[in-house]
């Protein structure tokens, strides 16, 4: 009890002051290197690219904090659900065809809730798999070409505002404020931290370890459909590409914000803060005028940094 | 029930022979001319990108690692080949493209044992990354060489029936198994990777061990996109999760597992000749790229499935003890798990 005690302090002391720091930190760098990253609709970009990416981590730290590493299925649902909703809108209507892409990405991340939950096998590899698997029927649902279709109403509902705050960004808050209130009010946000802590431990106290691991990565799938929607009612036209990245960036913004890899630890105020750290440096590097290809190598360095610095702050703390 | 599972076991060992046979079945009745002298040439030559990768992915896999950067270092290396020929001439980038491979496998391994990332987390950072830097150096556009000769050297036919690089494959299969079944350190690889700590306990110097794993997969790697850069004459940053994901499947369909301890070089050469057979079969069938990847992806899902829930007693990859690595100064035992939850 007193090893965890200190253990948590030490770790929640590292993030709990990087972060905001480092927050701050971008803030300043960018508004002083450039002169557009202190503007309205600058700022209002950040936030609508959180709010996509924030979709899909708020799931993803399910995941995470359950123990199951990430789920790299992320951008074949995101393309399933955007192309689906584009797919089926003439035939069903724009919410008909939501909720049909919604249930198609909830199968995919169901078929991945068993094999990793259930038969607990190798996370990493078997979302590598299932994304290539469910992009490429997502792909031949279309036969691999671009979808079009647009409703004016929903498009100028996901574009709009409300008291100047984007739609899109309204849905991430409203999500992340549940998901906040699951995690740490609720019997399942303590089984899912007991079962990314201490799987055997949790596991004899009769928590079903499996099944709230199975369910975090149908969550994360359920929330990447959103994302796709989302994403396609305000292009109104989607290739299977448009989740690329989308993956890495959502599990990079969690290991920043100090979600621990080895589960059990982790709270979505943290999945924010990652997102901030992550959102920021990428737009401050847009303004700059690097690639955007650049983003990868940056949130390749972040995510080495941040789990090597979260394992010494563990091992300092006295082990395990 | 005792026989059924005794059934499934006896399918698992044979599931090499079972699906090739099913995919030479497939390939013979769609595409004509499937047996011929040619189109087996062809399919080894192709067979030579993801198998020299595969070569390494054993050995790591062997080790309880993984490598999951080793798609993308293909592109990198593909493209340090072709892109530093005008530069500083073919044989130089060449060298140049298979340090490359060497150097990133020592910072993979530098990630995993002395930072104590497990290496499924340090690879997947290091492929952003690597793959990021191939979009960088070429502007997101494939470059070409400027000497398509040097490239019919390698490439071209050896013996009027396989290519210079096909035989590389074989060679350094037939080395690997050398290494693995003939020499200490080839039997020092299984003991790490089957459990690390009564290997340390017992003498081995494991970490060495690890490290060469990786910088010898780095190397495979690069050689690897080396050798198909040159052939195309161009280097493209696209592609990685492909080359990834088929030498991943074609090891594990040669009954190497994820969890490590276990594995054969031979078994990876059938597993790398039927993954190749099921690609080759597919082109002249003119199937789409996407469908590929929806049997590619279920065959190895399909493996994984089988290799946890009959194959072995069931250990959940993402247990503590196996995610962070032992430290040297202190072992940290591995929790065992309650069989029975």
């Amino acid at each position: 009890m007193k090893l965890a005690a200190r253990l948590g302090t030490k770790r929640k002391l590292g993030f709990s002051i990087g972060v905001p720091a480092t927050v701050l930190l971008l803030l300043m760098v960018g508004s002083v290197s450039s002169p557009h990253f202190l503007t309205v609709s600058n700022l209002l970009n950040v936030l609508t690219s959180i709010s996509i990416v924030g979709i899909v981590a708020v799931g993803m730290a399910f995941v995470t904090m359950s123990g199951g590493w990430a789920d790299l299925s992320v951008p074949a649902v995101i393309a399933t659900g955007a192309i689906i909703l584009l797919g089926t809108q003439p035939t069903l209507g724009t919410l008909g065809a939501m909720v049909v892409a919604l249930a198609a990405c909830a199968l995919a991340g169901a078929i991945n809730g068993i094999v990793i939950g259930y038969i607990r096998a190798n996370p990493i590899i078997v979302t590598l798999g299932s994304n290539i698997i469910v992009l490429g029927i997502a792909q031949a649902f279309v036969g691999g070409r671009i979808v079009y279709n647009s409703d004016p109403l929903a498009n100028q509902l996901v574009k709009g505002k409300n008291l100047g705050v984007p739609f899109i960004v309204i849905v991430f808050l409203v999500l992340a404020l549940i998901a906040h209130f699951i995690l740490a009010r609720t019997v399942w946000g303590r089984w899912t931290i007991a079962t990314g802590g201490n799987y055997a431990a949790a596991a004899a106290s009769g928590v079903p370890v499996r099944f709230v691991r199975g369910i975090a990565f149908v969550l994360t799938s359920v929330l990447a459909g959103v994302s796709g929607c989302l994403l396609a009612l305000s292009l109104q036209s989607v290739r299977p590409v448009i989740g690329t990245g989308y993956d890495f960036s959502s599990f990079a913004a969690l290991v920043v914000g100090g979600v621990s890899l080895l589960g059990g630890s982790g709270s979505i105020p943290r999945v924010l803060g990652g997102l901030l750290i992550v959102q920021l440096m990428s737009n401050i590097m847009v303004l700059h005028g690097f690639p955007t290809t650049a983003q990868g190598l940056a949130e390749g360095l972040v995510i080495v940094f941040a789990v090597a610095l979260d394992i010494k702050l563990r091992k300092r703390s006295g082990g395990l | 029930m005792e026989q059924l599972s005794r059934i499934g076991v006896a399918l698992l060992r044979g599931r090499l022979w079972v699906i090739l046979s099913i995919t030479l079945l497939c390939g013979s009745l769609l595409v004509p001319g499937f047996f011929s002298l040619r189109t087996l040439a062809f399919s080894l030559d192709r067979a030579s990108t993801i198998g020299i990768v595969a070569v390494g992915m054993t050995a790591v896999l062997i080790a309880g690692q993984i490598d999951l950067s080793s798609g993308s270092l293909v592109a990198l290396c593909g493209i340090v080949t072709i892109g530093l020929q005008p530069m500083i001439g073919p044989w130089l980038a060449l060298f140049l493209a298979i340090l490359t491979g060497g150097l990133i496998g020592l910072l993979n391994g530098t990630l995993t044992i002395v930072f104590g990332i497990d290496s499924m987390i340090a690879t997947l950072a290091t492929m952003l990354g690597i793959s990021s830097v191939a979009f960088l150096v070429t502007g997101s556009l494939p470059v070409s060489g400027t000497d398509p000769l040097f490239g019919v050297l390698l490439t071209g036919d050896l013996v009027g029936m396989f290519t210079t690089r096909a035989a590389i494959f074989l060679l350094l299969v037939v080395l690997l198994q050398i290494w693995l079944t003939r020499l200490p350190s080839g039997r020092n690889l299984f003991a790490v990777g089957s459990d690390i700590v009564a290997a340390r306990d017992s003498g081995i110097a494991a970490t060495r061990v690890l490290m060469g794993t990786f910088i010898f997969i780095g190397l495979c790697a690069g050689l690897s996109g080396a050798l198909f850069s040159l052939q195309v004459n161009t280097g493209s940053p696209v592609f990685g999760v492909t080359v990834l994901l088929s030498s991943i499947t074609a090891v594990v369909m040669g009954g190497t597992t994820l969890e490590g301890g276990k594995g054969s070089a031979l078994g990876t050469l059938g597993g790398v000749i039927t993954v190749t057979a099921l690609t080759t079969a597919s082109e002249y069938a003119s199937v789409p790229a996407y469908i590929q990847g929806i049997i590619i992806g279920t065959i190895l899902i399909v493996l994984i499935v089988l290799d946890r829930t009959i194959g072995r007693s069931l250990r959940s990859a993402t247990d503590r003890g196996a995610l962070i690595q032992a430290s040297p100064e202190e072992p940290i035992p591995r929790e065992k798990e309650n069989r029975n939850e």
